[in-house]
């Protein structure tokens, strides 16, 4: 192995390397993300409670500010991040729960729900939120803790090379082509709503403006005046 | 060696050696993560007494809530931060504290206790808090500094505990101890995810009935 070899070997591993690096980052970052997303969601309570004992409106409007930007960006956050598991190389090559499409799936949900409905006055779209966020952290640890930091232990064995993604692929990416699906069409709806919402509240205050208008180019009668 | 030997080890020196630096610096990390908790908690009466001193609303209101978000922020870091201790793959391979787990759950008993009591005006439950830190202090503290910091200068009966307070080092107890764990995790976590569905994520329960009263007239 000459110079130019070792040279070559060291570069296509940093490139390699670096890109495992930051899916095996990404990977482990997400059970801390998603801890975060779902305490921070739960505590909802307990951040009113604090809140209430502000003696000045100005702090507690920062507190709840706070709390709903940290909130929801790690929520966002959470699902960007898993796009990891849309990704059907990643999925084949590297061990994954085998469960996280699914997982992503019912974070969406809960986005959903937040965007189309307000969940921080309507109980009923608390608690379906609540409830998708649960679904999802249990599907994604659940495999996670048992089989895919698992892999030592011999009474985890069928379980781990069942939940594992890339130690049955065929599961995997049917599981992940679903998860797409359902994705693409709660992202499709969102996007519909959207465009529904801008047009509804647009339209209206264009056509205010237009008959406002109308009001001001019509001359006065003498009569009238 | 061909250049792809080589190529394939380094990846997997990277690999390997950036996980371990991870969890390496996590684990260096939760000591201070520990202490700082124990501080913020146990320092309430000085902020307290500060607070009183205030000649403005507005500062004492917001010293309050910096308090209270960096006390909270540090208790969920810590719990996040703890959970290594319930992946048998790292627990196995990593040299660490053999109850890190049960002082996970601890903390996570302490952020279920402020979500569903009221410790910063409730005795009880403020008593219960500061039992439950206590109790996950010892159950962190303890194998750390006499287990996985002194494993090396240890010797006789004392090198003999010392050796079983280390996970990879009593890796049997360390597996069955984080099993125990993420079940005390898991009960709590239901518990807290039943709470908050059960106030519909209002500050009480009662608020929740009588928002729904409301709504039920409103129809009527």
């Amino acid at each position: 192995m000459n110079e130019q070899n070792v040279a070559q070997a060291i570069t296509n591993a940093l490139i390699q390397g670096g890109s495992q690096w930051l899916i095996a980052t990404i990977v482990a970052f997400l059970p801390v993300l998603w801890t975060m997303t779902l305490m921070l969601h739960l505590g909802r309570p307990y951040v009113l409670r604090t809140l209430r004992r502000c003696g000045l409106r100005l702090g507690a409007d920062i507190w709840w500010m706070s709390y709903l930007l940290i909130r929801d960006a790690v929520l966002l956050i959470t699902f960007a991040l898993s796009w990891i598991f849309f990704a059907p190389n990643i999925v084949v090559n590297d061990a994954l729960p085998i469960t996280g499409p699914l997982a992503v799936l019912c974070l969406l949900l809960a986005l959903a729900v937040k965007l189309s409905r307000r969940v921080d006055d309507d109980v009923t779209a608390y608690r379906f939120a609540t409830g998708f966020l649960v679904l999802g952290a249990t599907l994604y640890y659940g495999a996670l803790v048992f089989a895919v930091e698992a892999t030592s232990q011999d009474a985890l064995t069928g379980f781990g090379h069942a939940f594992t993604s890339n130690s049955n692929t065929g599961v995997a990416l049917a599981l992940m082509w679903i998860g797409l699906v359902g994705v693409v069409l709660v992202a499709g709806w969102l996007f519909v709503r959207a465009l529904q919402s801008a047009n509804r509240t647009m339209a209206r205050r264009l056509s205010a403006t237009r008959s406002q208008d109308q009001q001001t180019a019509e001359p006065t009668s003498v009569a009238q005046s | 060696m061909t250049p792809d030997q080589l190529t394939q080890a380094i990846v997997s020196g990277i690999g390997a050696g950036g996980e371990q630096f991870l969890e390496g610096t996590l684990a260096a990390t939760l000591p201070i993560i520990w202490l700082a908790i124990l501080g913020l908690h146990l320092g309430r009466p000085y902020i307290l007494d500060m607070i009183d001193r205030f000649t403005l609303r507005l500062g004492a209101d917001l010293l309050w809530l910096i308090y209270v978000a960096l006390r909270d922020l540090l208790i969920i870091s810590g719990v996040i931060m703890s959970f290594m201790f319930f992946f048998p793959d790292v627990v196995v391979t990593d040299p660490l504290p053999l109850t890190g787990g049960l002082a996970a759950a601890c903390l996570f008993g302490v952020l279920l206790i402020k979500l569903a009591g009221d410790p910063d005006h409730n005795l009880r439950a403020f008593q219960l808090t500061t039992l439950l830190l206590g109790l996950g202090a010892l159950f962190y503290f303890v194998p750390y500094v006499l287990g996985v910091q002194a494993n090396t200068v240890a010797a006789g009966a004392l090198g003999t505990v010392s050796t079983f307070l280390v996970t990879n080092t009593n890796q049997t107890w360390a597996v069955g101890m984080g099993y125990v764990s993420i079940a005390l995790l898991a009960i709590l976590g239901a518990i807290a995810a039943g709470y908050t569905l059960r106030t519909g994520g209002r500050a009480d329960a009662s608020e929740t009935q009588v928002s729904a009263t409301k709504k039920e007239g409103a129809s009527r």
